[in-house]
């Protein structure tokens, strides 16, 4: 599903030049569950950022779904990623002046949805996450969990073939981010494709597979069994 | 979509309740000064249009030049003859009407005596020229006899309260009666020109009145206003190159110092709905407008418009910030910048629809000051017509996308990974950008105030400019022939009262126009040469340059001891000056002839302000007329009185004019009256200018308050650690302040070059008029100077009294 090859990514400020990816290879495959880990600094967000289309590479190719997007525009990148990615972030990222319904709902708008189809979709996956008695809450009314629960659901209202998680339990205690790791493995079972960035080893061992990285490179890959 | 924008932006605008308001107020008072200009501009550009056939009728128009070829004098009204002559020279003439305002007149029906303003002779067929009901007689033939009248309704009612006022009788001047035969609707406040009193045309035919004769041949008497109706799409070039034939064919022996008629004077055809606006003759039958004044106030209104729309701009971008998030967000979840521009056009668009429509029902508010100011009678109706309503409700989407564009469009450009990441700052060119926006929008408002003040400033000069005569304590009431034998009698009973200082009589009186003339000779080498240039006659009597207190370079004055002086001149200085003499002392004792009539020079006034500053001082000459019985070259009778003991001297002033005038009515004015009206325009004009520039400099404040509030904010960590540093709450109000006022010092440095020379030119309309004074530019930069610190300083100490300990706990 995702083959990487001679990745770079640099980051320019006036007087300092920062690599972030340096000649990164990887291959996801369709179906798969993989966990990038690595200390702060070591390119996984940019890796993360650049697999969801939010930024492009300086040099390398990126091949999705037998596609070459590295050289994508921003248009053509906006239109493939909200058929095909969807995002659990660290800090929830939802919008607080819409209520948990309208989160979950807005990426079904982006795409094009019809209101009735819409509404049941929502109604599926808010059932799915258990979130659905709190629809018509505003984010800041709900806990922690709660939130990144939304925000799975709003990730997953699509039906993407991959999912991008970066740090989803960061924000977590430990049993809010078991469940939110246990629905990231249901969703797995079920086909969804799941990279995600963690520091947590815990977390890493729902994983299939993981991407250890240090100074834009990979330096291991453990296979978990 | 559509819906989802609306529902975010409705709860994005309750969120930030302050930004919003400023916003929301700032566009709702640009919208309602729009509003209001609109309905005064739209009212101005409605002239005479009510009229059917408002685009083929056309005044005609006279224009004098004097021997050197420079127009002098132009008149709206024309001499008799050529309406006379006009329909048969013309064949495509169509329609022919004629009005002649014959002046204060008084009119009687039984105990009802009163003085009229708007009476005028009018052509039978004038109801077929303007479109003006009639409501009682009939049209065609109401004013086919002479000595018929018709009355507006209000005018009727006032004579006659509900009786029924045809063939009823009206005592005009105590001459002659006047038969009611018919009643009209009133001109519309929005026609040039508003007869309350219609004589027939043909009354003048009466040898007592004017005589037929007269009509036919009194090239000099230019006080007919004539209008013609031409053919639908008529090219009036046509006609106006056959007038200098038709003006020499038929005014052969009207030589003007010794030109044919066709090169001292012109005719020209003006269309009716220019008249209102365009028309700048030196005689109207009302004070018209101005398209300068219309150019002025639709550029005011853009204006505050602009600033409510910067502070938008301003305002959005620097909260941009506090959206990043949900920018980002949306990018990821898969929404396009198209889509992300038109949600943030979409909330510009609807903060400007509630703006407009908070507007219109402020504009119920605030449009009976703007009739109370302006002196005018504007109706919100104007802009209840579909053409008018529909652009404005959909002017919102043009003036929302001015105001939301940069905003969409910087917003919409923001990296999602950086919002998301809290990695976000607003800064770099977006900050330059918003400086920009502060210093226009300061700068508006310092050209604001240096205009006022200008404005102020020349409409003092010309309220306090020395005259050259004395205006105060000076009464001055209608002269009819009646009173010609008993005048001296009238005038020594007068004087008796020890204080009415003294009575004198002319033809016209300061504070009016001088629109007469006639040709003149002065000596040559060995006979009469023509003067070129034009010299305006008053009749005056011996009394006239006492009261009015004007002062004589040379010679004397008009005088009871001798007896030829009804064929002596007087002239003031600028007449001497322009026949060309070199001093007073040489002109005084030269023979002079004026009016084929030939006489002395016996003295030389010092030039005095017979006419409004507007006007140079023309050149004068003073004739006394000799009497002649039933009729009189004087109009009006100048008192001048102590001031002293007013009630007495008024109860004086009616007690002898009852005794000598009994069936004309009592009225009299005060000249200061008068000199008030003549800068009524500019007074109106200062207020106004000072009403938008305190509205402008108010949003453009709201806007830095508003903008202050939030740069602030971002700073109240620097603040905190400054604080902690020791730096105390003056040094703090000072840092925040000092980013604005340098914003204030670039936007005069901007405004000044602009102000000057609009107020230069402004001032170019005045014959008379101030020096621009460079302290009105400093004045104008430290106020808003102060008015930028002021505003800041509230947030700046706001932030600086806040314990550090609080602030730096934000992190």
């Amino acid at each position: 599903m995702i083959k990487i090859t001679n990745l770079e990514k640099i980051y320019r400020t006036e007087e300092v030049e920062t690599v972030a990816l340096n000649k990164l290879s990887i291959e996801v495959k369709g179906g798969e569950f993989v966990a990038v880990m690595g200390p702060s600094g070591c390119g996984k967000s940019t890796l993360l950022n650049i697999l969801g289309l939010l930024d492009d590479p300086d040099a390398g190719s990126f091949v999705f779904n037998g596609i070459e997007v590295a050289k994508f525009n921003e248009r053509k990148r906006a239109d493939l990623r909200k058929h095909n990615i969807g995002f659990v972030f660290q800090s929830f990222n939802l919008i607080d002046e819409l209520t948990v319904f309208e989160n979950v709902e807005l990426p079904l708008i982006y795409t094009g949805v019809k209101s009735a189809d819409r509404k049941k979709r929502v109604e599926e996956v808010l059932d799915k996450v258990q979130i659905m008695h709190r629809r018509n809450h505003y984010p800041q009314q709900l806990s922690g969990g709660q939130q990144q629960r939304v925000a799975v659901a709003r990730a997953v209202v699509n039906s993407p073939k991959l999912i991008l998680a970066d740090e989803p339990t960061g924000n977590l205690d430990s049993s809010n981010g078991n469940e939110v790791m246990q629905m990231l493995t249901d969703l797995n079972e079920q086909g969804t494709t799941i990279v995600m960035v963690t520091h947590s080893e815990h977390d890493a061992r729902y994983s299939h597979r993981i991407i250890r990285m240090l100074d834009g490179q990979t330096v291991l890959e453990n296979i978990m069994v | 979509m559509i819906k989802n924008y609306f529902k975010i932006a409705i709860r994005n605008l309750l969120r930030h309740r302050l930004i919003s308001f400023i916003n929301l107020f700032g566009l709702t008072v640009g919208f309602t000064c729009c509003l209001l200009i609109l309905t005064y501009i739209l009212n101005e550009l409605s002239y005479d249009r009510y009229n059917k056939n408002a685009d083929n009728i056309y005044r005609i128009t006279r224009t004098f030049y004097n021997g050197n070829g420079d127009a002098t004098l132009k008149l709206s009204t024309i001499s008799p003859p050529f309406g006379y002559y006009l329909p048969t020279d013309f064949p495509e003439i169509q329609k022919m009407t004629r009005l002649l305002n014959i002046g204060t007149t008084s009119l009687r029906y039984k105990d009802k005596l009163l003085n009229e303003q708007d009476v005028y002779c009018a052509d039978e067929n004038i109801f077929d020229v303007f479109t003006i009901k009639v409501l009682k007689g009939n049209p065609a033939t109401a004013l086919k006899d002479p000595f018929c009248v018709m009355l507006t309704e209000e005018t009727a009612k006032k004579y006659f309260g509900d009786e029924d006022p045809i063939n009823k009788v009206l005592r005009g001047n105590n001459q002659f009666d006047l038969k009611v035969t018919g009643v009209f609707k009133n001109f519309p406040s929005n026609a040039h020109l508003h007869p309350d009193i219609l004589i027939s045309f043909n009354t003048l035919k009466d040898s007592a009145v004017y005589g037929e004769e007269n009509l036919r041949k009194n090239w000099g008497n230019n006080s007919f206003l004539t209008y013609i109706m031409l053919p639908e799409n008529y090219n009036v070039k046509n006609m106006e190159a056959r007038f200098p034939a038709f003006l020499d064919k038929h005014m052969a022996g009207q030589e003007y110092i010794g030109q044919q008629a066709s090169k001292f004077t012109k005719l020209d055809l003006q269309k009716l709905t220019d008249i209102h606006l365009h028309s700048h003759t030196d005689y109207e039958a009302e004070p018209n407008g101005d398209i300068k004044r219309v150019y002025i106030f639709s550029a005011i209104a853009l204006i505050i418009l602009l600033i409510a729309c910067i502070n938008y701009m301003n305002l959005s971008t620097a909260r941009s910030s506090l959206r990043a998030r949900e920018i980002g967000i949306r990018k990821v979840i898969g929404a396009r910048k198209k889509e992300l521009i038109l949600q943030f056009l979409g909330e510009s668009v609807l903060l400007t629809w509630a703006a407009i429509l908070i507007a219109f029902g402020l504009l119920y508010v605030v449009l009976p000051w703007l009739n109370t100011v302006s002196g005018q009678n504007l109706s919100i109706d104007i802009l209840l017509k579909w053409q008018v309503l529909l652009p404005l409700l959909l002017s919102p989407i043009i003036v929302g996308a001015l105001a939301g564009l940069y905003p969409a469009l910087f917003m919409s450009s923001f990296q999602p990974i950086k919002t998301l990441k809290g990695l976000f700052k607003v800064g770099g060119s977006n900050i330059s950008f918003r400086k920009v926006l502060v210093v226009t929008q300061f700068a508006i408002s310092i050209i604001l105030i240096i205009t006022t003040v200008i404005v102020f400033q020349q409409l003092k000069f010309m309220q306090n400019a020395s005259l050259g005569y004395n205006k105060d304590h000076i009464i001055t009431m209608a002269y009819s022939a009646q009173l010609n034998n008993g005048y001296e009698s009238f005038r020594n009973t007068l004087l008796q009262n020890p204080d009415i200082k003294e009575v004198g009589r002319s033809s016209r009186i300061p504070t009016g126009r001088l629109l007469d003339g006639m040709d003149a000779y002065a000596p040559g080498n060995d006979s009469m040469i023509p003067v070129k240039a034009d010299i305006r006659y008053v009749a005056a009597d011996y009394d006239f340059i006492p009261v009015y207190g004007i002062q004589m370079a040379e010679g004397r004055n008009f005088s009871r001891e001798y007896g030829t002086d009804t064929s002596n001149f007087i002239l003031n200085e600028a007449a001497v000056k322009a026949i060309g003499w070199k001093t007073s002392q040489e002109t005084v004792g030269k023979n002079f002839r004026y009016d084929n009539m030939d006489g002395h020079i016996i003295g030389v006034m010092k030039d005095f302000h017979f006419e409004s500053l507007h006007q140079t001082i023309a050149p004068l000459i003073l004739k006394m007329p000799a009497p002649v019985p039933n009729q009189t070259y004087y109009n009006a009778i100048s008192i001048k009185i102590s001031g002293q003991h007013l009630a007495s001297t008024l109860s004086t002033l009616k007690q002898t004019w009852e005794k000598y005038q009994p069936d004309l009515p009592y009225q009299y004015t005060f000249l200061d009256e008068n000199f008030d009206k003549l800068y009524a325009a500019e007074q109106t004009q200062e207020t106004i200018f000072a009403t938008f520039a305190c509205i402008a400099i108010f949003i453009a404040c709201l806007g830095l308050f508003g903008l202050s509030a939030f740069a602030i904010s971002q700073r109240i960590k620097e603040i905190g650690i400054r604080k902690v540093l020791g730096a105390n709450v003056s040094g703090i109000v000072g840092l925040l302040s000092k980013d604005f006022l340098m914003l204030v010092g670039i936007a005069s440095v901007l405004a000044f070059p602009i102000a000057w020379y609009a107020m230069n030119n402004w001032l170019k309309d005045f014959a008379y008029r101030i020096d621009i004074q460079w302290w009105v530019f400093l004045i104008a930069g430290i106020a808003a100077a102060l008015i930028a610190f002021v505003t800041v300083s509230f947030q700046a100490i706001k932030a600086a009294m806040v314990n550090p300990v609080k602030s730096l706990r934000t992190e």
